[in-house]
């Protein structure tokens, strides 16, 4: 336990970047897999044609190949853009792994708004069409409050997956959360505590998660009620 | 200018194969087990028994919400503390069937929920005991339903084999990986091995696909 408190910089640090790596990738992903899960719903066929290749294909390998992959070649160009100079943005492996995690999951986060955008009937767009509302008036008021209250638990399960996917960054060497607790129990031999609080910390996150969305699924009108 | 050699694959052909073999052998065990877990806790779920439930509820809730990583990790690490020891590939084959079966007793527990109430009580009221209604009336009709979605779960196991190979477990990734960091050749390698694994997932779900027409009954096109 002592040495859980002497080296709790590093865990913090450590939780530090992992929290960031979710939410930035988090964020990304939703934008990127919004436009590709609307590129593959949509009728042009080359957007259609490119949106389904890369989905399907970062869909069938496994994300430490991507991570891996994406660090390996990505890093002689992101150090010559070398924009942040943050100890955290700036390193090779954060914006490594932010890259592989934000595409590996646009790709889930495109097939679950595809999803959501079929599931909305005909009928209420041909009603909203016969109403004289454009394209995104049609959007707007009638496909999307009703996709996002449909696809909010799968997108929410989606996320506490990128949360506990970013423990893989460990693999290019990111001192995350999980590093973090490696490299102290590495030197303090208490591989039971230091495991047992890492799993502990994540369980809380991805269950607030999941409760949040279970709150969801109860009242799927809220997020549209707050404006959003 | 990088100029691409596929004749390092050829090279390492010998150990790629050792490393599908390795692979294999993880996924397809730990598939096996997971399933059979993922059904013995979907069964406890449908128990009337409420302590059973919420010990069942406490696995499933705590396999789904801690990494994959930490979970081998622990399994690798923390057990031989308490006297449980096993080899590299065996920890690899536990972790990933407890982390799966966790997830398919999720699947199979919304394909028992689209069952009708009905079904149960009419075979309770015929004699059948929790058993046998559960093994003959309402888990056949349950599994029909959620074919595609146990088999994106066995994609997914598949995918998570890949993390065996940071407890040193030479498999299909730890090949590649390795290939690629000593010679350099980073594309063709990992080009060969997303290929793998992309064949291998292609497989699984050509797979799902027949089973799901063969299992299909008309009338319960149920979309989960």
């Amino acid at each position: 336990m002592n040495d859980i408190m002497l080296n709790s910089d590093l865990l913090f640090k450590g939780l530090r970047i992992t929290i960031l790596l979710g939410i930035f990738s988090g964020i990304t992903s939703m934008i990127l897999g919004s436009i590709l899960g609307i590129a593959r719903h949509s009728r042009i066929l080359p957007l259609k044609v490119i949106s389904a290749f890369f989905i399907e294909i970062t869909r069938s390998i496994p994300l430490v190949l991507y991570i891996v992959f994406i660090y390996l070649t990505c890093s002689p160009i992101l150090a010559s853009i070398n924009i942040f100079h943050d100890d955290i943005f700036g390193s090779l492996e954060f914006q490594s792994s932010y890259i592989a995690l934000s595409l590996f999951t646009s790709a889930y986060i495109a097939e679950i708004v595809r999803s959501g955008l079929k599931s909305v009937e005909t009928n209420q767009i041909q009603a909203a069409k016969a109403l004289g509302l454009n394209v995104f008036q049609r959007l707007k008021y009638i496909i999307l409050p009703c996709a996002i209250s449909r696809m909010m638990p799968a997108l929410v399960s989606q996320f506490i997956s990128l949360v506990k996917d970013t423990s893989l960054a460990s693999v290019i060497g990111l001192i995350e959360f999980t590093r973090s607790g490696e490299l102290i129990y590495e030197r303090t031999y208490q591989e039971t505590q230091i495991l047992a609080l890492i799993a502990v910390v994540y369980f809380i996150i991805c269950y607030g998660m999941s409760l949040f969305s279970q709150r969801l699924e109860k009242r799927p009108f809220a997020l549209i009620r707050l404006g959003f | 200018m990088y100029d691409i050699d596929f004749s390092v694959i050829l090279q390492a052909q010998e150990l790629i194969l050792q490393g599908l073999i390795i692979t294999l052998r993880v996924s397809i065990l730990s598939s096996i087990f997971a399933f059979i877990l993922g059904v013995f806790v979907t069964y406890l779920r449908d128990l009337p028994n409420n302590f059973i439930k919420i010990i069942a509820n406490i696995y499933v809730e705590a396999a789904r919400n801690v990494p994959l990583l930490i979970q081998l990790y622990i399994i690798y690490k923390v057990y031989p503390r308490f006297g449980l020891s096993f080899s590299p590939i065996n920890c690899g084959i536990i972790a990933l069937s407890l982390y799966t079966g966790a997830y398919i007793a999720e699947v199979l527990r919304s394909g028992m929920n689209s069952i009708a109430k009905q079904q149960s009580q009419a075979s309770y009221a015929l004699g059948f005991n929790y058993f046998q209604t559960f093994f003959m009336i309402t888990f056949p009709q349950a599994i029909r339903i959620v074919i595609p979605a146990l088999g994106s779960q066995f994609i997914n196991l598949l995918k998570n084999s890949s993390l065996v190979s940071f407890i040193a477990v030479v498999d299909v990734f730890y090949v590649i990986y390795k290939g690629a960091a000593d010679d350099f050749r980073i594309y063709e390698f990992f080009l060969a091995g997303a290929l793998i694994y992309m064949v291998l997932a292609g497989f699984i779900a050509l797979a799902t696909n027949i089973l799901e027409k063969a299992l299909k009954v008309y009338g319960r096109e149920v979309r989960v």
